[in-house]
């Protein structure tokens, strides 16, 4: 067990305090650093977040336009890599041009976007 | 603060160059500081010769550690700008280059001061700057044009990269070569490399293209343009690519309505590139070229971070960089669906 308050948690709060109380104090260049800040805890908040669901979800997803490479071991961020890999090899051979095939890779891709989006900077997706 | 020694050196550089008896800097101040190169704004004063007077000028250096691999030095930067002034092309006139080590330690020109602000989060809020607006555009695309005067062949900028291939697919290959270098996977940007592959067009005029003609790299004060800046990644290119990179969504700095980049409307534009060039503007490709400016804008943005994330350079700002690949994916995959 982790204790509370969690790091997701923490990063909210600590980003709270910096745009409330110290960002106001701020000018110039110092201003926009703390900006910046803020921004790179709120990417880190909602990566914390999301967990790993999203990226599970995106393996499976992978093993049913490719044969999964023998990931049983592997750990999930090297198991995605290497479908990744291979997605990337099947779209560059034009293997992903036409038929269900595409339509499965765009809608994987625009899923798996859409997520990596959300943690970035979901103001984006309206 | 400039050292003494250098500033003496630049004051004594300064006074030969212009036949003057002395040429004393009484001010300086670095504007920017950072891993490509050091900008010194300075003001000298200078007794005789062919510029007797005070003379506002900017110093630009090469970087101590070299600079970004891909971006040219300053000798090559003041070649370019010299093509650029002899086109016609509103730039800071460049005065005079120093290519000795022996001097400051490392090259270095000297050009004329512009006033005005480039930001371009500035520009694209506040009506204040860079005058009127249909005005502004319609400036930015004559000057467009005018860069593309500048054809090959040209022993002058014969440092540029040259290639047979058509501009589109040369590039492609070019961002292929760099992904597959990269420890990252990026299926959603290889569909987009993969469209444009498919759909490039044919090698057809080949001109000079700046390579970053967007909002944010022109200066203006409040009665319009003052000058076009950062030439480093200028290249042999087809004449659509700056097109493409100026009204892409992504240069709009958020005022997505005003689809020349973020500050005019695209016809203003258009308007004033064909006025100049004689040629008219296929809009249709202006399309594939947006698309292209994304998946440019993509893969800077994943070098940028890896800068970051090797150690090369920590630093927030290209460590942030990373983070709009994700959005710049995302347009190019309803960039690339047809309607």
């Amino acid at each position: 067990m982790r204790d509370q308050p969690t790091g997701d948690q923490l990063l909210a709060t600590a980003r709270d305090l910096l745009r409330e109380d110290v960002l106001p104090t701020l000018s110039g260049s110092q201003r926009h650093n703390a900006l910046m800040i803020a921004n790179a805890m709120s990417i880190a908040m909602r990566q914390l977040q999301s967990g790993d669901e999203p990226e599970r979800r995106e393996l499976a997803a992978l093993g049913k336009i490719l044969p999964l490479p023998e990931s049983h071991g592997l750990a999930l961020q090297q198991a995605l890599t290497e479908a990744n890999r291979a997605l990337c090899r099947l779209i560059r051979e034009g293997r992903a041009d036409s038929g269900q095939t595409r339509d499965q890779v765009r809608a994987l891709l625009l899923e798996t976007t859409r997520q990596r989006v959300a943690i970035s900077n979901p103001k984006y997706l309206g | 603060m400039m050292e003494e020694t250098l500033r003496q050196a630049l004051a004594a550089f300064i006074a030969k160059e212009t036949g003057a008896a002395e040429a004393r800097i009484s001010e300086a101040k670095l504007l920017t500081g950072g891993a490509v190169q050091e900008n010194w704004k300075v003001q000298v004063d200078i007794t005789g010769g062919a510029y007797a007077g005070v003379l506002d000028a900017v110093i630009r250096t090469d970087s101590a550690s070299g600079g970004v691999a891909v971006s040219h030095n300053r000798a090559e930067e003041y070649a370019l700008l010299k093509a650029a002034f002899a086109a016609g092309v509103t730039v800071p006139e460049p005065l005079w280059l120093c290519a000795d080590k022996a001097v400051i330690g490392r090259p270095f020109f000297v050009m004329l001061c512009i006033a005005g602000t480039a930001a371009g989060h500035l520009l694209v809020k506040d009506a204040r700057y860079g005058g009127d607006r249909v005005q502004l555009a319609e400036r930015l695309g004559m000057e467009l044009a005018r860069i593309h005067s500048i054809r090959p062949p040209r022993p002058d900028l014969a440092f540029l990269e040259w290639y047979e291939e058509a501009p589109a697919l040369h590039s492609v290959g070019r961002f292929r070569r760099y992904l597959d270098s990269h420890a990252i996977p990026h299926p959603a940007l290889e569909w987009g490399l993969r469209w444009l592959e498919r759909n490039a067009p044919p090698r057809g005029d080949i001109v000079l293209s700046h390579r970053d003609f967007r909002t944010g790299n022109y200066m203006v004060d409040e009665n319009g343009l003052t000058g076009i800046l950062d030439w480093e990644f200028a290249g042999w290119s087809d004449p659509l690519e700056d097109i493409g990179w100026f009204c892409a969504k992504c240069w709009r700095f958020g005022a997505k309505g005003r689809e020349a980049g973020g500050i005019g409307e695209r016809e203003d534009f258009y308007r004033g590139y064909e006025k100049i060039s004689g040629r008219r503007l296929d809009r249709q490709l202006v399309h594939y070229w947006e698309v292209m400016a994304h998946a440019a804008w993509a893969i800077i943005a994943i070098q940028q971070a890896e800068r970051h994330v090797s150690g090369e350079e920590t630093s927030l700002m290209l460590a942030l960089t990373g983070h709009i690949a994700p959005e710049l994916e995302y347009e190019i995959l309803t960039m690339t669906e047809p309607v």
